[in-house]
């Protein structure tokens, strides 16, 4: 579906794409845990952030994440993510449904007030980071899978420079917290991600730190 | 080959949105917006976190006094209002959040209450706008987005608003709580201001209506009803843009119909009903300065202002043509204000609105001065620089300057004693509110959604109130 003139690469490594930037600079100041502020507080915060943020780009292609057009949730060319279903079964699900289960499972998390709190006075759970953890690693293959299979229509959209930063500051973030394990972002050797190799770029041209 | 000067793995793209939905575009569109918002309020507030940390961590390290423990507790409590702040972020408010502790006022789409919030115990008032009428839902959303520019000043002469929700009745809003009450109940109480008093009031609005301007807002519906008296006397323009930017009855083509059909009929309802079947009669017109019908005029005044009509007495004339207006009109309300200050009532106060219309129109006939009443050279002459024409009528630059205003500091009226201070034996002391005139209104809004199975999605995550170190928000 993409027309790739006279290179193999994935269009978002492609130059000027892969430059392509609605927030310049480093992430680091909205990154960074302000002093004296509850860590798990600001996490929270984040994590609400970038779900309703990648939600809200999602709904832009819905019309073209399909059961027909992305039968698998499909990250890499060799790489389908397959879902834990109720009986702890991997399961192999169309991309739509995979996402949509995805957002149902995150949303009814932050609206638990027993994992997410909002009343005043109340914590934080003790297994709260490794929720996040979970949280942050669906969401990361929500970013693969539209990185992988539709980036061209985010192109269309002209709406490569936003998902681009909003990509980078969830990068960024996740590796800040130590939600992001680099082994899912490039996959495995026989299986990799196909957004995998953006991490390098931008480190490369200073939009990520080392 | 990539063009000269560009990096090899350079592509071009033929960008098209042929293959999508009218849909997806707008939405695309409405995405980039929204994310382009998101990080320029991410950075913003990166930028203002570390502004008051800095500024606090500067002013202990200058208290030589304070002892350090103390430091330490005062710099860990900021961490908790900032802590405090991102959770309020992440939550969704509902109708079950907040207890009502009185009803203290009523407007033309619904009442506000003086209300607690029951894991806080902070007070606020809420007031509750009835979706069905406010008509015309385009105008809703032109309400939405002045609301969120609105919500994002600072300004002390605003009302801050804090958060919005809804349920399939209701739009409510959460307002900080002013206790003095308004203006209107002040001149009710007080008949008229001394022109000291007057001069206080006058300034503070002719900043606070200047706050508004630069905002880039025109009021165009400022009364004494929307003057707010907070805890220090000082006054506070309650939420604009919010409810007058739709109030239908404010449309030119409202007041053209009443006059058209109306003629002399009192009530728009029954200007409504009136149809070809009406009856034409010839209005009465009566002298406002007879003592008695300033009184009937007094006594239906609370009335008047909540009823859906409105009351017209203090827009400008150009608001009624279908011409436009600018930031002007706002000048002529302060003059109906000041007179009515002065004076007792509005210049232009009649039996009907129809006739109070007619008189604004054709205000050179009906802008009178009574003889019963002594007002000095400079306060009539300032009155009739703003209740005038719109190419005569005072800027805000020459309304400082205006001879009135002589003595006034305008860089402190803020921080000076008020004339009236209101007493307050708690934080809920509603002793300035006219609230045995209301204890018919119920205490929670009717056919209201108190389950909170409908908190609302679309404000999911957006507070409207930007962080204030002192702020006593949630
Ligand atoms: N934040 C507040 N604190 C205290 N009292 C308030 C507050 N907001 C409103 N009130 C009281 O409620 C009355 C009615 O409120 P308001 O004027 O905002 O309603 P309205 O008439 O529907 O609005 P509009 O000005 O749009 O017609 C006010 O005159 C005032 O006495």
């Amino acid at each position: 579906a993409s027309p790739v003139s006279g290179t193999s690469k994935p269009l978002f490594l492609c130059s000027p794409f892969v430059e392509a930037a609605l927030v310049k600079g480093n992430f680091k100041p909205i990154v960074m845990l302000p002093k004296y502020v509850e860590v798990n507080e600001w996490v929270a915060s984040n994590i609400f952030d970038f779900y309703q943020n990648v939600n809200m780009f999602y709904g832009v292609i819905t019309e073209c994440c399909t059961q027909e057009s992305c039968p698998t949730m499909c990250a890499g060319s060799s790489l389908n993510y397959t879902w834990i279903n109720q009986d702890r079964k991997s399961v192999q699900l169309p991309a739509p449904t995979y996402i949509d289960f995805v957002m149902t499972w995150v949303q009814n998390l932050l609206d638990d007030d027993t994992i997410f709190p909002t009343k005043a006075g109340r914590d934080f759970p003790q297994n709260f980071p490794s929720t996040i953890k979970h949280v942050y690693r669906q969401l990361l293959r929500v970013f693969a899978h539209i990185y992988y299979a539709h980036y061209h229509q985010i192109l269309h959209l002209r709406s490569e420079p936003h998902f681009n930063s909003l990509f980078a500051h969830f990068l960024a973030f996740g590796r800040e917290y130590e939600l992001l394990d680099i082994k899912d972002l490039k996959g495995a050797p026989n299986a990799p991600v196909s957004v995998g190799p953006l991490w390098e770029r931008w480190k490369e041209m200073g939009t990520l730190e080392g | 080959q990539p063009p000269p000067g560009k990096p090899a793995d350079y592509v071009y793209f033929d960008r098209t949105t042929a293959g999508f939905s009218e849909d997806a575009v707008q939405r695309a569109k409405a995405a980039q917006l929204k994310l382009q918002h998101y990080y320029k309020v991410a950075v913003d507030s990166a930028i203002e976190r570390n502004t008051r940390r800095v500024d606090m961590e500067r002013k202990l390290a200058a208290d030589t006094m304070m002892p350090d423990d103390r430091k330490q507790r005062q710099l860990l409590q900021l961490g908790k209002k900032e802590t405090a702040f991102l959770r309020l972020r992440r939550t969704k408010l509902g109708l079950e959040d907040f207890r009502t502790v009185k009803v203290i006022g009523k407007g033309a789409f619904g009442e506000v209450r003086l209300v607690q919030k029951t894991d806080t115990g902070k007070i606020y008032a809420m007031k509750t706008l009835k979706k069905e009428e406010m008509l015309k839902k385009d105008q809703l959303a032109h309400v939405r987005a002045e609301r969120d520019v609105l919500a994002e000043s600072d300004s002390p002469w605003v009302v801050q608003l804090y958060y919005s929700f809804q349920d399939p009745m209701y739009l409510y809003l959460i307002m900080e709580f002013l206790p003095g009450g308004d203006l209107m109940t002040m001149l009710i109480k007080y008949d008229t201001f001394s022109e000291d008093v007057t001069r206080f009031y006058i300034a503070e609005c002719v900043l606070a209506i200047e706050a508004v301007h630069k905002l880039g807002f025109i009021h165009r519906d400022i009364k004494p009803d929307n003057i707010l008296i907070d805890k220090d006397g000082h006054i506070k323009l309650s939420d604009f843009g919010l409810s007058t930017g739709f109030h239908k009855q404010h449309d030119a083509s409202y007041y053209q119909r009443l006059l058209d059909s109306a003629n002399g009929v009192v009530s728009p309802t029954a200007a409504a009903q009136a149809g070809r079947n009406s009856v034409m009669v010839d209005p009465i017109h009566l002298t406002m300065t007879s003592k008695d019908q300033i009184a009937t005029w007094k006594a239906n005044r609370r009335k008047l202002a909540y009823s859906t009509v409105g009351t017209p007495d203090y827009i400008a004339p150009e608001i009624f043509r279908q011409q436009g207006y600018g930031k002007e009109c706002d000048w002529w309300s302060l003059g109906a204000i000041m007179f009515e200050c002065l004076v007792g009532y509005p210049p232009f106060c009649s039996e009907s609105t129809h006739e109070t219309y007619q008189k604004i129109m054709h205000w050179q006939y009906h802008l009178v001065f009574p003889d019963d009443v002594h007002l000095s050279r400079e306060a009539e002459d300032l009155i009739r620089r703003l209740i005038t024409s719109v190419d005569r009528r005072m800027n805000v630059e020459q309304i400082r300057a205006h001879p009135f205003f002589y003595g006034v500091d305008w860089q402190t009226i803020r921080h000076i004693d008020a004339p009236f201070v209101p007493h307050l034996r708690s934080i809920t002391d509603t002793s300035y509110f006219p609230t045995d005139e209301l204890d018919q209104v119920p205490e929670e809004p009717q056919g209201a959604d108190t389950s909170g199975a409908n908190k609302d999605l679309a404000f999911l995550g957006y507070t409207f109130k930007r962080f204030t170190l002192n702020s006593n928000a949630f």
